[in-house]
């Protein structure tokens, strides 16, 4: 439970920061919120040798509307997010997964760009990333580069971030005026717990009102990453939001199809694959029925 | 309006101001100068032969003062109850977490990096978790003295359970299983050990028995009781599980090896893996009544897993094995109970000691029968309910008993008849009662009852002596409640010592639910010998017969002359004046009227006085996962009287709070004989959101032997809460749950089955 | 390991240390400036009695390097009451009054809690403040009384003026 030894580094600008990050090879490891970081540390599974908190750098949490983007800081925490205005406007469905996670003192400390980062298969903020069609600026040696989220993450803790790059923004097309979305996760208590399964919903209709336009469904928790569920997208899109509400069956069995979930101490496969049917469909029915009131 | 002055009055802790500003010193706090940071190595197996430990570099590094292992120890065996305890692992390991060696160094990281830096090669051998595989034939053995891995045994039988069996017209029989389960209390254990010049040990620790402790201690320790003092400072909860532990002994070691004073703190990781656990336990239990709903027979085997060494699972295996048989009127009864040795942490107490896992399982059967004979739940209760001034089938005289009350309180409070009769889709009400012990006379044996001092000083200070434990719960505030009450002055007057083997009473502690009644009723007199005292001033200045002379709101005076009064911190400084500076000191004790039971029919009245309660919770059940929401509690609890309604209610939503935990998440896993949610990620304990809204309403039937008429409520508070929540869970689904956690996936099964089977 | 210089406010107060990379803030308060309230219930940042304030929020001091409170401000239980007074934070006196505290392990991080969840939202509801403390688990009081304690002080710090002047009008 004790952190062994390491050097700490807190450069002012992203360049030092990715400069030492180059020199320092594979022994380094960026520090966002420290809230998986510092568990790591303690449970032993990280030993860096050096820190590099990127604390100091200006500007890396903010959140801002921008060329039809919200643009996201990686270093904006959860609780900022949960609560920001353009977000709970816009891409509600983040606010309500960040929202979930952990506690508030974890809200308070941990980042978006940590999340993605760590990359935990249960990480809350991935399905509605997914689903809102996010992507991640990477800023490295070479310059920047933009990622899109569906095929950012390889397994737990792996994604194709690569060496010496740092994560600066996330940046979210900017959902239409007429859209919702919805995202449900299964715990064992009633707050501050782990997922067990997660299932984001997100859509929109078009300027009539009465087609799905676009929709974005994924899952967390039941798969080595965030997984996206086009064959349930493709149920929804283009069809009326009354036609949508009689295939919920059908959305939710693409879903529970789409996950690989693995037995563990917190639910079995199989029920884990229950879960992601019986919330697909609950999303979805909320999703698509907020859809019709918006439109009346 | 009560007739007392402060007896009765809900009034915050003593502490209350200390702990809110952080300026109380928890264990976990304590410093010394030049203490050192103890840490100990634990087994990674739940099964192995140690085949050689090498301490050389841990002992080797900079700043490590002492490295122990069972060479550096007494080598005595030892127990609360059984000898089968060494303070580290001799040539095996039987548990994950099990004691190998430990490190002393001047700060925490130091001694972690040491602990890293001990060597020790196992040989794996195979290993038993479950308590019933322990019993068969073959099993792994956990200590080659105990063939079988029968750690002990109990069997008692009153009336003709045959007969009435024979005359029942219904029959209920199921197995039951019961989880281990953790106190999970916020402070993990924790001491500061000392060791003077004389080789005196001196432990700093929360403890809830630190008399009781110090005898098994001095044994393991090889020295005499009066060499080593255990002192306990405010500790962050206990539940139960914080009694003899070798965390203790091994703190005394390092400070007897370093010559320096050590802290040890268990990590929370260590203290889920080596702390003390619930006693898992499996049950058949047989269950009959009339068709007029009159309780026939029963008959129970109990199976309790009592982990690597026997703390007191054996005595817990009993009281499951028994005491729910004076909560109705039985006749008839059966118990057989196997406590057997397991590769786990060894299990002990924990709120409700054995008679919680027997309640839930006597009062899940209750709700079966009444199914079968159509009778309402509450009513079939009532029926068989254990009235006041009657005798149970072993011998417990009941004094007080408010358990009819609680049902019906309880009952109208929940609107219990009416939702009972509405079927609303997967939402359900359920009901349970319980009953308890307010001390336990075969648990010390030797006594039972409660002792304190109560010294006054010249300044009219009042400072109550007792050798029992407040381990959160309130007791010292009780005990100022009643010394203030019995000497006539204001709380604020009155405080509290910490318990301090070298000073205070040899009280037994505070177990059983024990604290106010006993330790209660010893205070009670001790006041009241103090009291006589200073009776005898004030009677000589007032010139009064101080026989006649009373005390109230810090006035001494006669009611024949009330004009004349004396004040009571003046009588205080007269009477240290007469007697050349000593102060008033009164001593009393309580012996209860109580029996040792019977060694062969274990007939005997074995508490002075029984509390009751009754609780009934609604729940919602998700249909298509299975999930359970207990949305509301009623909790009436038959408490004598409460000294103090606040703190008693408090006891009262903790126990349903970790009664709904352990009914609905809690569980310690194992996989391949290891603990695999050694912490508060996998074992999860309920929130806030997780509390239903919990009316608390207080049962007052004056009890005859309590101190002003209470009784105790530290355990009966959790006893019916598992029953009443999967009463409700069966009201809602007709899913009868026998076996805790409730598993939403199970249930969800079985909710699938039943509506598969309807249509 | 290079020790870094960290420059905190702690409870009002400038302190400057130098401390290695791997303290964590709850060691250097209750190590290094002996502040002991702040308690250590898991390490893990999943029990909440390390809740201090850092910058006004509430977070866990066992998962926060203090090198990442450089510059911040934090609060902890010994800065809320004024002892030389002996004046406790309303807060404080409401844990004390309704029978908040049992063991009073939990009671130093639930109260930080709660008094950022009254900064931030003045009236709070019971879900409100469930919302906020779930991260602080108690084992003793099955929360109802916190619950009934910080409402207390919504009402007194909110609510107060309405209900005096609703009583007054009877």
């Amino acid at each position: 439970m004790r952190i062994p030894p390491f050097e700490f580094k807190a450069p002012e600008h992203l360049n030092q920061a990715l400069a030492l990050l180059g020199r320092a090879g594979q022994g380094a490891t960026l520090l966002a919120g420290g809230t998986d970081l510092v568990l790591g540390l303690k449970k032993k599974t990280l030993a860096p040798d050096l820190i590099i908190s990127l604390q100091n750098l200006k500007g890396l949490d903010d959140v801002r509307e921008e060329n039809g983007m919200i643009c996201i800081g990686a270093m904006a925490t959860h609780e900022t997010l949960a609560k920001h205005p353009l977000l709970r406007e816009r891409a509600d469905i983040l606010c309500q997964a960040v929202g979930l996670i952990g506690s508030w003192q974890i809200r308070n400390a941990g980042t978006i760009g940590g999340n993605i980062c760590n990359a935990s298969p249960a990480g809350d903020a991935l399905p509605p990333l997914l689903a809102l069609d996010a992507r991640f600026v990477v800023a490295g040696p070479d310059g920047e580069a933009t990622l899109p989220a569906t095929s950012f993450f390889k397994g737990p803790g792996e994604t194709c971030l690569g060496r010496g790059r740092i994560l600066t923004q996330v940046q979210i097309p900017l959902p239409p005026e007429h859209s919702a979305g919805c995202y449900m996760k299964m715990r064992r208590r009633k707050a501050v717990d782990i997922s067990i399964a997660g299932v984001a919903f997100q859509a929109a209709v078009d300027e009539t009102g009465q087609k799905i336009a676009c929709a974005g469904i994924a899952l967390g928790g039941v798969a080595p990453t965030p997984v996206r569920v086009g064959d349930a997208e493709d149920l929804v899109r283009g069809c009326t939001i009354d036609q949508a509400l009689g295939r919920l069956g059908d959305i939710a069995q693409c879903c529970a199809d789409a996950a690989r979930p693995i037995d563990d101490i917190r639910a079995s496969a199989h029920y884990k694959r229950t879960i992601v049917n019986v919330f697909a469909q609950r999303c979805a029915r909320h999703v698509l029925t907020r859809l019709k009131s918006k439109r009346g | 309006m009560s007739e007392f002055d402060v007896v009765g009055k809900s009034v915050p802790q003593l502490a209350a101001r200390e702990k809110a500003t952080g300026d109380t010193r928890f264990v976990t706090d304590l410093v010394l100068p030049r203490m050192l940071h103890g840490r100990v190595l634990r087994s990674p197996h739940a099964h192995a032969r140690i085949i050689s430990i090498d301490t050389r570099k841990a002992a080797a590094l900079p700043g490590v003062r002492a490295v122990v292992t069972h060479a550096d120890t007494p080598k005595i065996k030892f127990g609360p109850r059984s000898e089968d305890w060494t303070i580290f692992a001799e040539d095996k390991a039987r548990f994950h977490g099990d004691e190998i060696a430990a490190v002393a160094a001047v700060d925490p990281d130091t001694a972690e990096q040491a602990l890293d830096l001990i060597q020790v090669e196992y040989e794996v051998l195979d290993h038993v978790v479950s308590p019933l595989e322990a019993l068969e034939p073959g099993a792994p053995l956990v200590h080659e003295e105990s063939p079988g891995n029968i750690a002990a045994e109990f069997n008692i039988e009153a009336g003709d359970i045959q007969k009435g069996f024979d005359r029942s017209h219904v029959i209920y029989a199921d197995r039951f299983y019961t989880n281990q389960v953790y106190q999970a209390y916020m402070e993990p254990m924790a001491v500061l050990a000392e060791t003077d010049l004389s080789g005196r040990v001196t432990l700093h620790t929360g403890t809830q028995i630190p008399n009781m402790m110090r005898m098994t201690y001095a044994k393991a320790l090889g020295m005499a009781p009066e060499n080593l003092r255990i002192v306990v400072p405010e500790y962050g909860g206990a539940f139960g599980g914080k009694m003899e532990n070798n965390i203790h002994l091994v703190a005394a070691v390092l400070s007897q090896k370093a010559g320096l004073p050590v802290r040890l703190v268990n990590t929370r990781q260590e203290d889920f893996l080596a702390g003390n656990p619930r006693v898992p336990m499996y049950f058949d239990i047989k269950l009959g009544a009339t068709k007029e709903g009159v309780l026939t027979a029963k008959d129970v085997r109990v199976v309790g897993g009592a982990g690597a060494r026997l703390v007191y699972s054996q005595v817990i295996v009993s009281t499951a094995c028994y005491r729910v048989d004076s909560l109705y009127r039985f006749k008839n009864v059966r118990a057989r109970g196997i406590t057997a040795y397991t590769h786990t942490v060894p299990t002990a107490c924990y709120r409700g000691f054995g008679n919680s896992q027997s309640t839930f399982v006597l009062e899940s059967a209750m709700d079966e029968l009444a199914a079968a004979l159509r009778i309402d739940p509450a009513e079939l209760r009532m029926k068989n309910g254990v009235g006041p001034g009657e005798t149970s089938v072993h011998g417990w005289k009941i004094g007080s008993s408010g358990l009819r009350e609680c049902v019906e309180k309880a009952t109208r409070a929940a609107d219990w008849t009416r939702k009972k009769a509405e079927k609303k889709p997967f939402r359900g009400i359920g009901l349970a009662c319980c009953n308890h012990v307010s001390g336990n006379r075969p648990f010390a044996r030797e006594f039972d009852g409660g002792s304190a001092m109560v010294r006054v000083g010249r300044d009219g200070r009042v400072m109550v002596f007792h050798g029992e434990s407040d381990m959160g719960q309130g007791q010292n505030t009780t005990y100022a409640q009643i010394a203030a009450e019995t000497l006539g002055v204001p709380m604020a007057q009155v405080h509290v010592a910490q318990v301090d083997t070298d000073i205070s009473p040899f009280g037994l502690g505070s177990f059983a639910t024990r604290g106010t009644l006993m330790g209660g009723n010893g205070v009670m007199a001790a006041a009241r010998k103090a009291l006589e005292q200073l009776k005898e001033i004030a009677g000589d200045h007032l010139e009064a017969d101080p026989g006649k002379i009373i005390c109230k709101k810090g006035e001494f005076y006669d009611p024949d002359n009330p004009a004349q009064r004396m004040a009571f911190k003046e009588v205080a400084s007269l009477a240290t004046i007469s007697r050349h500076g000593a102060p008033v000191v009164g001593t009393g004790f309580y012996k209860p009227p109580t029996q040792l039971p019977d060694p062969d029919t274990k007939k005997g009245n074995i508490s002075p006085a029984y509390p009751f309660g009754c609780q009934i919770a609604e729940v919602e059940v998700d249909p298509d996962t299975g999930q359970v929401t207990v949305t509301r509690m009623a909790a009436a609890h038959d408490v004598g009287r409460a000294i103090n309604p606040m703190a008693t209610e408090g006891q009262i939503q903790g126990g349903i709070a970790q009664g709904l935990g352990w009914t609905l998440m809690e569980d310690m896993a194992y996989e391949n004989g290891r603990l695999v949610n050694a912490d508060f990620v996998d074992y999860i304990v309920p929130s806030a959101f997780d509390m239903p809204g919990v009316e608390s309403i207080l049962v007052e039937p004056v009890e005859p032997n309590g101190p002003y008429g209470a009784k105790g409520i530290g355990e009966p508070a959790l006893n019916p809460t598992m029953a009443a929540i999967t009463n409700a869970i069966y009201d809602a689904t007709g899913v009868r749950i026998t076996s805790l956690p409730v598993n939403p996936e199970q249930l969800l099964a079985k909710i699938r089955e039943k509506q598969g089977s309807r249509c | 390991m290079t020790p870094v210089p960290v420059h905190l406010i702690v409870n009002g107060e400038a302190v400057h240390l130098t401390v290695p990379p791997n303290r964590v803030l709850l060691d250097l308060l209750r190590e290094d400036l002996l502040l002991t309230g702040t308690k250590e219930g898991c390490g893990l940042g999943k029990c909440g009695a390390c809740t201090v304030l850092l910058d006004g929020k509430p977070v866990h001091a066992c998962l926060i390097l203090a090198l990442q409170a450089d510059g911040c401000r934090v609060d902890t239980i010994e800065g809320m009451a004024d002892k030389r007074e002996g004046r406790l934070h309303p807060l404080q006196e409401a844990f004390v009054e309704k029978g908040a505290i049992q063991c009073g392990f939990c009671t130093p991080g639930m109260i930080n809690t709660a008094k950022a969840l009254l900064d931030e939202n003045p009236d709070p509801d019971t879900e409100d403040i469930k919302q906020a403390i779930a991260g602080n688990l108690c084992r003793c009081t099955g929360y109802h009384k916190i619950v009934d304690a910080v409402s207390s002080c919504a009402c007194r710090s909110h609510n107060k003026s309405n209900t005096r002047k609703a009583d007054n009008h009877e």
